[in-house]
């Protein structure tokens, strides 16, 4: 293992060093108390299953959830051992270790430095756990489905106005009413929710550019780290790789296995085969009887819809399709964008054109809304319309 | 959107029970006829709505449960904790050590009043576990002394503590011949005080369910529980989460409310009913099967003829031809065999829901003439429910409960005018004025139904 190379006088000032590893462990998700590394320097075993954990973390595929709290202790530490190693790890010590967490921190400590060595774990990390909400919108630029405009009220016959009718539209619109008050209070409870999970996100960033800046007084500790271990046997090209810890099988069960495999994949080609004929029979029998032929004319109509508004849509912009779908927002210092990437100001102004169009929606609905309800205190001479305040 | 439960009684915690268990149950079921990722949707939609997360998993159902004896309590929480799928908060419950001797003035005046602050408490802590509550569900009695005057009472706190959140009221309507002599009286004094808090009566009928028990599921002993369960099973399948109108990707994110827009904007017409096909016994269940043509028409017919259930169904009822019969006023005493509806809501799960037709419940017959067609709406949903391929439930405000309440009325008014038990009531500062205003109230109801 290679030392690194350290600039002597960077962090030479007295308690650099626990600001440093302070600042890695709250860089990193559950990381472990400053104390913890400090422990693991000298070999103490109580510092190895908090380091087994923060390695299967760290190196661990799946992301964080309730699932990787339940997993025992030694598989964790099968699960690291495997990956190290797959990854490259020299030390033959680590291999060798027990997993029951009751020794080995020193060689676990050296795990951790060298994978931090190797890349940016903590950004790495970061990015795992990034709150995806408020950097992210879905945009749809289609226009031929943009401009479709909402079908105009229904306008009543002129004829009798019974006025439970008027008490029931009333009803309608308290209930719509109420309905937007609680929705505006989920609103607010969901943006507290996510102040705070930026809040948290914050703090983790502040660790992480903490511990670059400290980052130099860490490895000048990690020498003497590496200085009090015993040295390893010199490592021979012939040195057998290490394997993942498989359980005992003779070929045998192997064998077995590899049949078994083969007769389910025939069965369910099989399988596959004979679902196959059993629908095209059907799909050619069906065909028949009014439902049929209704659902069919329906769905033949929504797709010559559709296909007509796709084709209107390539027809007017010979340029680049549409964009569409979830996009993030992304600060960049030169002007480089890629081909499916938008610009900001691109997009707002298509948004506020859009919020014009739907503007204008809006007010024309108001003005139908606005003589249907002249219409009807017309009709009923003998009512009193008392308006909502604020109008 | 989330809903809170209230637990009223020993027939609103027992029922309580019944529908957290089934709602969970079906969430979880493995034969919901879809793909995995709609049944993931499908789930977290139920659990979002009805119960919260706690640390190791297991939901804790969104409910406040209140009785005034511990029995029942202790014996719904059990009950729910011994199933390892649910439970209840911890300290969801309120119970105290006495009974109400089937007294709604005691209930509603005594008892209320006493202990407004901690059912309040329990009710403000569990709403604040929620992001965003799109109302409350009461479960209660209308007989008893516990469930309806406390329900009443906790009602008219919810209205004035959450005006803007919804209340819908599930009222067990109880047996004609009840074992409690006054439970008209504790009856008309529970709906007249629920039609002016509350937002929707949801009515279901002891006699009614109690009949499909007995002929559809072919039980012999009927137990409290079996009623439950089959009570269960119909508020089950209008509120597990259905698609939404405009995207049929989401769920709904409140039903509640869309279902009272659709049904109860109007503040004299607030009686709910539900009906359901198919139903029945397990074994059974096994060997059918079903059309949707089938059973709709089976649920339209039990709409118009004013069926209770499945079997027995008046095939002779037919809607009237010359429009709906608004236009001679039929009076109290003539039968009204043909039953007008005001709005209707049907929901359809299951195997190809999108091809069931709806067109025999568009009809303008069926409605009274001073509302538009767009009275009937159609929920369909490709999930199945609870086992059954296809299920269809039919949510509607009609003339369904006019005969009942008007006897309930009838009843009342008879022991009203002899005077009997009144001083129970105005022992507890209940006086015959309530009583008079209850009736007013409650006849203006019947008279407004029936003119339809």
């Amino acid at each position: 293992m290679r030392r690194r190379r350290v600039d002597p006088a960077a962090g030479a000032r007295a308690g650099a060093l626990p600001e440093a590893i302070a600042a890695l462990s709250r860089s990193l998700p559950s990381g472990p108390r400053p104390e913890i590394f400090r422990r693991a320097k000298f070999d103490r075993p109580e510092a190895t299953s908090a380091l087994w954990q923060l390695l299967f973390r760290v190196l661990s595929p799946l992301p964080a959830g309730n699932a990787l709290a339940s997993i025992a202790l030694e598989v964790q530490a099968r699960l690291v051992k495997s990956a190290l190693c797959s990854q490259g790890y020299p030390r033959l010590a680590l291999a060798q270790l027990p997993e029951d967490g009751s020794q080995g921190s020193r060689e676990l400590l050296l795990a951790l430095s060298w994978l931090l060595a190797r890349g940016p774990v903590p950004e790495q990390m970061l990015a795992q756990t990034r709150v995806p909400l408020g950097d992210e919108m879905t945009v749809c630029q289609c226009e031929a489905l943009a401009s479709l405009v909402p079908p105009a009220p229904h306008m009543e016959a002129e004829g009798p106005v019974d006025v439970r009718h008027v008490q029931w539209l009333m009803g309608k619109l308290r209930f719509r009413w109420r309905q937007l008050v609680s929705s505006q209070q989920e609103q607010c409870a969901l943006l507290s929710k996510l102040l705070r999970t930026l809040e948290r996100e914050s703090r983790r960033l502040e660790a992480v550019l903490a511990w670059r800046r400290a980052e130099p007084v860490f490895w000048q500790w990690m020498d003497t780290v590496l200085g009090t271990c015993a040295p390893e046997a010199p490592a021979a090209a012939s040195q057998p790789t290490f394997l993942p810890w498989v359980p005992e099988c003779g070929d045998g069960e192997l064998e077995l296995v590899v049949r078994e495999l083969q007769t389910l994949e025939e069965e369910l080609r099989e399988a596959v085969e004979r679902r196959r004929v059993a629908w095209e029979a059907k799909a050619r029998g069906c065909g028949r009887g009014p439902e049929w032929s209704a659902a069919r004319r329906a769905s033949r109509e929504t797709v010559e819809k559709e296909l007509g508004a796709l084709q209107r849509c390539w027809e007017q912009e010979s340029g680049p399709a549409p964009a569409h779908g979830p996009h993030r927002l992304v600060r960049r210092e030169d002007g480089a964008a890629g081909d499916r990437d938008l610009r900001a100001a691109e997009l707002i102004r298509t948004l506020r054109s859009q919020e014009a169009c739907l503007e204008a929606v809006l007010r024309q609905l108001q003005g139908q809304c606005r003589q249907e309800l002249a219409r009807l205190a017309g009709a009923l001479p003998g009512l009193i319309w008392i308006l909502p305040p604020g109008r | 959107m989330s809903i809170v439960t209230v637990q009223l009684g020993q027939c609103g915690n027992q029922i309580g029970f019944e529908v957290f268990d089934a709602l969970l149950s079906d969430s979880h079921s493995s034969q919901g006829l879809c793909c995995k990722r709609e049944n993931e949707a499908y789930q977290a939609s139920c659990k979002e709505r009805f119960f919260s997360e706690e640390e190791n998993g297991v939901p804790i159902a969104r409910a406040v449960l209140v009785d005034m004896e511990p029995k029942v309590i202790n014996q719904t929480l059990s009950k729910a904790a011994q199933s390892g799928r649910w439970k209840y908060g911890q300290h969801a419950c309120f119970c105290q050590k006495q009974g109400s001797g089937n007294n709604w003035a005691y209930g509603y005046s005594v008892h209320g009043p006493r202990h407004e602050e901690s059912i309040m408490n329990l009710i403000r802590k569990e709403v604040e576990k929620c992001d965003s509550v799109s109302g409350f569900f009461i479960i209660m009695s209308m007989a008893g002394g516990t469930g309806s005057g406390i329900g009443a009472f906790v009602t008219q706190n919810l209205q004035d503590q959450y005006s803007n959140s919804l209340k819908m009221n599930q009222i067990i309507w109880p047996y004609g011949t009840g074992e409690v002599i006054v439970q008209n009286y504790n009856s008309i004094l529970t709906l007249s005080h629920l039609y002016r808090s509350s937002d929707a009566l949801l009515v279901h009928e002891n006699d009614a369910v109690h009949k499909i028990c007995a002929k559809l599921m072919n039980i012999k002993q009927i137990s409290f529980s079996d009623i439950n369960q089959v009570l269960a099973h119909q508020l089950g399948s209008v509120f597990q989460p259905t698609y939404s109108a405009e995207s049929s990707f989401h769920y709904r994110r409140n039903p509640l409310g869309d279902l009272m827009e659709h049904l109860v904007p109007h503040p004299e017409f607030k009686m709910l009913s539900i009906r359901n096909v198919p139903h029945m016994s397990e074994n059974s269940l096994a060997y059918s099967t079903f059309t949707w043509a089938g059973l709709l028409k089976h649920l339209r017919q039990m709409l118009i003829s004013n069926a209770k259930m499945e079997e027995g169904i008046d095939w002779h009822v037919r809607p009237p031809l010359s429009g709906p019969p608004s236009l001679s006023k039929m009076s109290l005493n003539k039968d009204l065999h043909f039953n007008t509806s005001i709005a209707n809501l049907v929901i359809l799960r299951g195997k190809d829901v999108q091809s069931a037709d709806v067109e025999g419940f568009k009809d303008p017959a069926l409605y009274t003439s001073w509302l538009p067609v767009n009275a009937f709406n159609v929920w369909k949903t490709q999930r199945a429910f609870s086992k059954y391929e296809k299920s269809a439930v039919l949510v509607s405000n009609s003339q369904f409960l006019v005969k009942p309440l008007d006897m309930i009325v009838g009843k009342a008014w008879n022991m009203f005018a002899s005077k009997a038990y009144i001083h129970q009531y105005t022992k507890f500062g209940i006086e015959e004025e309530d009583f008079l205003d209850s009736f007013t109230s409650l006849e203006q109801v019947v008279a407004s139904y029936c003119n339809l």
